[in-house]
């Protein structure tokens, strides 16, 4: 079997006292994705966190493409393939259009391209109509998805969504829903973590749980 | 006291475009204006760190330059005029009694007040900007950029705040520029003159630019913000 895409040993985080991983492993694999299960303050959240270098760890060694590094040192190069979805996404204070092109502009794609790909990522989460509209104005649902969709306009290589659904209920919910097994199906390497059993259900994610300070294959 | 006369003098000396009297209001405009600009970028920078690096001592530099907001400018005025006068370390420079002394002093007056209002902005926008930032591919320093431009109506407002005391100081600019017509005498020295010599009008105009010139900067940060809230 070839090399996961990523994967992190040895992975040790604790906040003052309390001990989340002990010596943690976790390997994805191109392509597959995801669904991150287990309790309230199990440590999914930060484990996402740690995969996108936003969150310092006490040990452990991260491999991605191969390449080899430990947290404090996260790569720069990783960041433009390794994107994170905050639970409530931060959208910032500007047109919906120029959230979608902040990340492609840090890459260096040059504006008519960046409009584009915006352009198809908003029809994508089915917010071509919303263009213009100022995002504070915008619904949870319609948030989630502009972020969705800002992820999705980068083209990630490993995509981390903490709690798409989790505060979305109705019709939001199960459009986001749509959203990220879309994402899925399309041949990213997908983490979501989530408590929403419809999520948890999908055939098409491997199921991992965080317990007891690692992280098991549930299936 | 009549008050009228005067006042009516104060208006037909602006009108009449008095060149000595907008030669005082010139000194102050330009030399406000350059010592904040020049101290801006430096000074938004050096909070940004303060409000986000976690080092030792970091508390210790805040309260410090929170002490230093309530510090006199006479007495900033005094160390400068020490600085700069012939006998001081700085005195081959000859910069003593000059519009550029002023702004050096300016500048000082200006530094805790920029720092002070961007580490309480920073510390205030959300974490979510930064790390937002980051994950969508920006380094650092860029990461930094978007999260002051997020809060920069807070960052404006230290800017704001920060010419408000510097145009209408009189302490320091009256110690290291000397008030001397046509170079260094700027608006509030030149109140100070005028109203100890008795010559009200040229105090009242005076007087009523600075009034001009704090509301019109107010008006349009309250402009901008309506703007950049997309209301």
């Amino acid at each position: 079997m070839s090399a996961p895409l990523f994967s992190a040993e040895g992975l040790a985080k604790r906040f003052g006292d309390r001990v989340l991983f002990d010596s943690a492993r976790i390997d994805l694999e191109m392509g597959s994705g995801y669904v991150l299960t287990g309790i309230n303050g199990s440590g999914k959240s930060t484990l996402l966190r740690i995969i996108a270098g936003l969150e310092p760890t006490q040990g452990g060694r991260l491999t991605f493409r191969a390449q080899a590094s430990t947290v404090p040192d996260y790569p720069e190069a990783w960041r433009r393939e390794i994107v994170y979805v905050h639970q409530q996404p931060y959208l910032f204070h500007t047109t919906i259009e120029n959230n979608l092109e902040y990340g492609l502009a840090r890459r260096g794609v040059l504006r008519v391209e960046r409009e584009e790909r915006t352009r198809e990522a908003l029809a994508w989460a089915g917010l071509a109509a919303r263009s213009g509209v100022p995002p504070h104005k915008l619904s949870g649902g319609e948030a989630q998805r502009v972020a969705l969709a800002r992820a999705k306009a980068l083209d990630p290589t490993l995509l981390l969504l903490d709690e798409p659904t989790a505060n979305l209920d109705g019709d939001a919910r199960k459009q986001v829903l749509e959203l990220v097994t879309a994402l899925c199906i399309e041949n990213h390497t997908v983490v979501v973590a989530s408590h929403d059993p419809e999520i948890i259900r999908l055939a098409i994610l491997t199921r991992l749980q965080v317990s007891g300070r690692s992280i098991v294959v549930a299936d | 006291m009549d008050l009228f006369d005067p006042t009516r003098q104060a208006f037909s000396l602006l009108l009449n475009g008095d060149p000595e009297l907008w030669r005082i209001i010139w000194v102050s405009l330009w030399v406000s204006v350059l010592a904040i600009a020049v101290m801006a970028p430096p000074c938004i920078a050096i909070g940004f760190v303060l409000a986000k690096r976690q080092f030792a001592g970091q508390r210790a530099v805040v309260v410090l330059l929170q002490a230093l907001l309530s510090f006199p400018t006479v007495v900033i005025g005094l160390v400068i005029y020490l600085l700069l006068s012939r006998r001081g370390p700085l005195g081959a420079f000859e910069l003593l009694f000059t519009p550029w002394a002023i702004m050096i002093g300016y500048m000082v007056i200006a530094l805790p007040i920029l720092v002070v209002f961007t580490v309480s902005a920073v510390q205030g926008a959300d974490p979510r900007v930064y790390e937002t930032a980051r994950s969508l591919g920006a380094g650092p320093s860029r990461a930094a950029l978007t999260t002051l431009w997020e809060v920069r109506f807070a960052v404006m407002a230290g800017i704001v705040n920060a010419f408000g005391r510097v145009v209408s100081e009189v302490g320091c600019a009256l110690l290291v520029g000397g008030n001397i017509a046509g170079i260094t005498r700027n608006i509030p020295t030149a109140i100070a003159l005028e109203t100890s010599k008795g010559e009200f009008a040229q105090g009242i105009a005076l007087g009523f630019v600075l009034i001009v010139t704090a509301i019109g900067i107010n008006v349009a940060l309250a402009w901008l913000q309506g703007r950049g809230g997309l209301e």
